[in-house]
């Protein structure tokens, strides 16, 4: 199956009226949450991932999980365009980052039987079915800056349980493939042999990076440690079967699930239609500046 | 058409107004008039020629009656000495006693491009082997972690200012060098928020300084802050970077070490342990490269004929009349939209620890 997307910008950069909807092959609009295979290759088990946020940048930019079509835009918190701060010694984020489609972690029971796997004592309690929602989080470490909403191919690593917030937040850790030294990282292992200080510096950065915002350290289950790429992917998957669900039931609570490929959806919707959805939106435009508060740079003891 | 009968237009004043001084501006850098023309201006301008990010590109400096300058030598080291003579303005601030020096940034916080100015040329990035320069992104940093740039109407001497032995036993007697200056100025790395723009000139507080030693050759950096910066009240010493921005000084270190290890070289070395040393310090060193500056400038303008084997600076575009500074901008290609950065700029060199 042909597999090329292209993205079409919608209003104008660091603004509010700023969305990157995403095109298939064929010209449809699509949604890169659902339309999009988790996929590029499952044998091989390398995974598609859609970047959100180019290495070095700050802006806060996610899918929409919410809207029609999901387009890419920036997260507002009161009001205000979202910008991650610079936590010394990082210069906004220190990976691409993005999510992988289809993909959809629903809930803390979800989480907390990973933990089990860990303590087969550990009881479950029964919260709910109450998780972020999201898909699930990548930071791909490839030396390409990547753009927003591209759609690369990554080989998983490992990933890394957060907790923000008081809920789990999977970080997949990948490397896309096309980089000149992919071939020589098929573990976690080997991240921390060839890019020493990578792991810690990531660690490091989702602990911090909402202290100056005044929110609290971030903490993680496993003691801070990157479990390894079988344990990844098998997290992955069971989020692709949570997303089936989402998609295949009535009704999607809060989550949009409009989509253009997805052909046993009952929100699967017309091309017509889609096209509908981003006509409703503005043209695309001359960007704003980004704020210059942007480029302070936070310097605080670490604990 | 129109740009160049502005530029004819100020190059016509200003030959009418310093018609006596001919000399001394064929010969380049006469401080005292051009320092007296100076004072009027507050703004420096700059115009941008060539596409940036390609071999074209250059930064050239006027005064904001569009006469054409050298960074080096026509911007006062004090930044004192360019207030407007009635108007009061937003750099006359001071912090009592603080002196406050010029700094002309050549490369923003955060970027890759390794931008220089030096007395002879406009802002243009370094070639090596032919090809542009671009400074590696050594983990964790990314670029260069402060605005970097220089200060002006300083030069330090090869072998003897320069050394550190010098500064830690006055008595220590330094190799002949023959009086001849290397005419480097002196680099500053400013701490402040504000990422700033190529050919910017701030207003800056010396904080410290650090001697590397850089292929062989003394290289002091100074760490300095904007003095525009909301934090720049609190920060007067090296220890106030020390306690505010707490890493930051490690992290210079360790950068000035490392920067050049992708491109094979070895880690850079440093004097005094790598320490840094206070303001006090770092002022005399400032003052006593400004009065080799100002000794270097001196032999031109005392009518003898310049010995270009001891100064370079007859080579520069900007010793000659205006109307000669006009022609060489005005034939340098037109400003264009930037060439797009090289990818393996965007590279992360990881070390071994």
């Amino acid at each position: 199956m042909k597999m090329s997307y292209t993205t079409e910008e919608r209003g104008n950069p660091n603004t509010l009226s700023y969305k990157v909807f995403f095109k298939n092959s064929e010209g449809v609009y699509i949604s890169p949450f659902h339309d999009i295979p988790m996929y590029a290759d499952e044998a091989q088990n390398i995974f598609n991932m859609v970047v959100e946020v180019p290495r070095w940048t700050n802006a806060k930019m996610e899918i929409a999980t919410k809207d029609k079509l999901n387009p890419i835009k920036q997260d507002v918190k009161k009001g205000k365009l979202r910008y991650v701060a610079n936590v010394f010694p990082h210069k906004g984020y220190i990976w691409n980052y993005g999510a992988i489609p289809q993909a959809r972690f629903a809930c803390i029971r979800q989480a907390s039987s990973f933990f089990t796997w860990e303590d087969p004592g550990h009881k479950d309690t029964d919260t709910g079915c109450c998780g972020d929602n999201d898909p699930i989080d990548v930071c791909e470490i490839g030396n390409k800056v990547c753009s927003t909403g591209e759609v690369i191919k990554v080989k998983v690593l490992g990933t890394l349980a957060m907790i923000d917030e008081g809920e789990t937040d999977w970080k997949v850790i990948a490397i896309n493939v096309e980089d000149p030294e992919a071939n020589a990282f098929n573990s976690i292992d080997d991240v921390r042999r060839l890019k020493p200080g990578y792991l810690e510096a990531t660690v490091d950065w989702f602990r911090r990076y909402k202290v100056p915002d005044g929110k609290p350290e971030n903490q993680f289950a496993f003691n801070g440690e990157f479990k390894d790429k079988d344990f990844a992917i098998s997290i992955i998957k069971s989020t692709n079967d949570y997303w089936k669900a989402l998609v295949s039931k009535n009704s999607g609570g809060e989550l949009n699930c409009t989509n253009t490929c997805v052909s046993y959806s009952p929100f699967l919707c017309s091309k017509e239609a889609a096209q509908a959805v981003v006509d409703e939106t503005s043209p695309c435009g001359i960007a704003d500046p980004v704020p210059s508060d942007v480029d302070k740079m936070y310097y605080y003891e670490k604990k | 058409m129109r740009i160049m009968s502005l530029l004819l237009k100020s190059c016509f004043r200003f030959s009418t107004t310093y018609v006596g001084s001919q000399t001394s501006l064929k010969t380049g850098f006469s401080s005292q008039i051009l320092s007296f023309h100076l004072r009027k201006m507050v703004h420096y301008k700059m115009e941008e020629r060539g596409k940036p990010n390609t071999l074209d590109y250059r930064i050239y400096f006027k005064t904001s009656e569009g006469k054409y300058i050298s960074p080096f030598h026509d911007i006062p080291l004090f930044a004192g000495d360019d207030q407007e003579n009635d108007v009061p303005t937003k750099k006359a601030k001071k912090n009592g006693n603080e002196i406050v020096f010029n700094m002309v940034v050549e490369i923003p916080r955060w970027t890759n491009a390794k931008m220089e100015a030096n007395p002879l040329n406009p802002i243009k990035q370094d070639v090596k082997k032919g090809k542009l320069r671009y400074v590696a992104n050594v983990f964790p940093h990314k670029g260069y972690i402060w605005n970097y740039g220089a200060l002006p109407q300083v030069r330090v001497e090869t072998n003897n200012i320069s050394s550190p032995k010098t500064w830690e036993d006055p008595s220590h007697k330094d190799n002949d060098t023959k009086g001849c200056g290397d005419n480097d100025p002196i680099d500053v790395c400013d701490i402040g928020s504000k990422v700033c723009s190529p050919g910017e000139v701030i207003q800056v507080k010396v904080l410290g300084i650090l001697a590397m030693i850089d292929e062989g050759e003394t290289d002091w950096k100074i760490i300095a802050i904007n003095v525009e910066d909301k934090d720049a009240p609190n920060i007067n010493r090296i220890d106030d970077v020390r306690k505010l921005k707490p890493g930051y000084l490690e992290s210079t270190v360790d950068w000035f070490k490392k920067y050049k290890v992708p491109d094979g070289k070895p880690e850079n070395q440093f004097a005094f342990n790598g320490e840094f040393k206070d303001k006090d310090f770092a002022v005399e060193v400032i003052k006593s490269t400004h009065q080799f500056w100002k000794a270097l400038t001196q032999k031109q303008t005392d009518g003898g004929a310049i010995n270009c084997k001891n100064v370079s600076v007859c080579n520069s575009p900007f010793q000659c009349s205006e109307e000669e500074a006009c022609s060489i901008v005005q034939s340098a290609p037109a400003f264009g939209i930037s060439d797009a950065l090289p990818e393996e700029v965007d590279k992360w060199y990881f070390l071994p620890k």
